[in-house]
């Protein structure tokens, strides 16, 4: 663990998540995507059925974070509810290389995490001071869902803290 | 103009809106000071990280007047009666008005589910995408000596009532079985809460309605500066979870107890109510009107 933030940009590399250790404290800046328990399932079945390009999505090195985009802003939700922590391991499959939440993940989500070359990540629920530093934001799946649709946001210096990768979890 | 005409209408209106504003996006100078604190006494480096960007953030959202949290809430609105004031159907209307314009302005999350009973429990009616339609729970009256009528404005997120509990206690005839069962049952959420570190209020009376109002005043009325000797020893206790801001380990897992205590009958049995608030709350502003 660093004791000063890293500076981390997306989209990530492999090699990046490999350099990463549990407690690090990351300023996470570039395109995100959110979506919570709503459309993460979604997200999911367009990964299996091969349609995620042509609906404009490219997870390749992305962060998902688990948040609703309402008026208010954003803010993290718990990541071990079902339909969120469920498709983690699918997701990283996927390429998703950063997940972003809050709350502990089961043991078997961190493993496959670890096979995927994936990290899990823990941002405080700091809605204002994120609205701050969050550029655009623009529905890029399901608007139909409304706040909970797959959102793509720019964001400058998130602050994060890796709960887990390599294997290891801090919890 | 309403009573004796010196409250205007438009003006508790504007009063009611002005102090939800305040409740969403400041936190108190008292609130402030524990947190620093905690900051200074903090050795966990992750931990300290946490709360110094939660002290940034009420500093950001006061200054821009924006929510501190996306979970913006559920008003809920106490009312100080002093001697010679009057409550009229004029004055509960204006408040009512003046909740849903300040949601309005903050802007509130819009999470008002609309539809029958039925559409309203399994959520097939929709989410109102007007932030004002966020109802406030019902209003609870206080007396007071003083000869005013003052608002106080809470916002209560939803985690916390995830985790909260209202119980009965056997107390056999011994405080420290009360607090023994309090130590337990929030040692045990505080873990789950996610958005620590938090503030324990606690409200312990005769029935389940005036346990959990006693714990409502708890929130508006406690004090992190000022804390009697089974808050602390409340918190101390269940600060050896460790638990630590977000989960992360640490010293600090509650920053405070807010413990009010009402009538009690004889009996053996008390009844509590626990709401392990989250990093933010209280959310909670006052205004005379």
């Amino acid at each position: 663990m660093k004791d000063n933030p890293q500076i981390i940009q997306t989209p990530i590399s492999g090699n990046a998540i490999e350099s990463l250790r549990v407690g690090d404290m990351i300023l996470l800046s570039g395109y995100i995507y959110t979506g919570r328990d709503a459309v993460l399932p979604k997200l999911k079945e367009l990964f299996e059925t091969g349609t995620l390009e042509e609906n404009g999505i490219d997870l390749q090195g992305s962060v998902i974070f688990h948040t609703a985009v309402s008026p208010a802003g954003v803010g993290p939700t718990s990541s071990n509810k079902l339909e969120i922590e469920g498709n983690i391991p699918i997701l990283s499959k996927a390429g998703v290389k950063l997940h972003l939440g809050k709350g502990a993940l089961k043991p078997e989500t961190v493993a496959e995490l670890n096979r995927y070359g994936s990290a899990y990540a823990v941002i405080p629920p700091v809605t204002a001071l994120l609205e701050s530093k969050t550029l655009n934001r623009k529905v890029v799946a399901f608007p139909e869902l409304g706040m909970e649709a797959l959102h793509s946001i720019e964001v400058v210096e998130y602050p994060v803290i890796i709960a887990a990768v390599n294997g290891e979890t801090i919890y | 103009m309403i009573g004796d005409g010196s409250m205007k209408y438009d003006d508790i209106v504007r009063k009611t809106a002005d102090t939800l504003l305040r409740a969403a996006s400041s936190f108190r100078a008292d609130q402030i000071k524990a947190y620093e604190c905690a900051v200074f006494e903090e050795e966990v480096s992750q931990s300290k990280w946490v709360m110094e960007n939660i002290l940034e953030n009420a500093f950001v959202a006061e200054s821009g007047c924006s929510p501190l949290c996306d979970d913006t809430g559920i008003p809920h609105v106490i009312l100080e009666v002093g001697k010679s004031q009057a409550i009229s159907r004029e004055v509960l209307k204006a408040i009512g008005e003046g909740i849903e314009i300040g949601l309005r302005e903050l802007p509130g999350r819009p999470m008002a589910i609309m539809g029958n009973d039925e559409q309203r429990l399994d959520q097939s009616g929709g989410l109102n995408p007007d932030s004002g339609a966020m109802l406030p729970a019902p209003i609870m009256l206080l007396h007071t000596d003083e000869d005013v009528l003052r608002l106080h404005v809470l916002m209560q997120g939803g985690g916390p009532e995830i985790r909260s509990k209202t119980y009965r206690v056997f107390h056999k005839h011994s405080v420290e079985v009360l607090v023994d069962e309090i130590v337990s049952w929030a040692s045990e959420v505080v873990g789950q809460l996610g958005c620590t570190p938090s503030t324990l209020a606690v409200g312990i009376g005769r029935s389940h309605y005036e346990a959990s109002s006693l714990m409502l005043q708890a929130m508006t009325f406690g004090n992190y500066s000022e804390q009697n000797a089974l808050e602390k020893e409340i918190s101390s206790r269940v600060n050896k979870t460790n638990v630590g801001p977000l989960g992360l380990g640490g010293k600090n897992t509650v920053l405070a107890t807010f413990m009010k205590v009402g009538p009690q009958r004889a009996s053996g049995v008390r009844i509590v109510c626990l709401r392990p608030c989250c990093c933010f709350e209280p959310r909670v502003a006052s205004i005379e009107l």
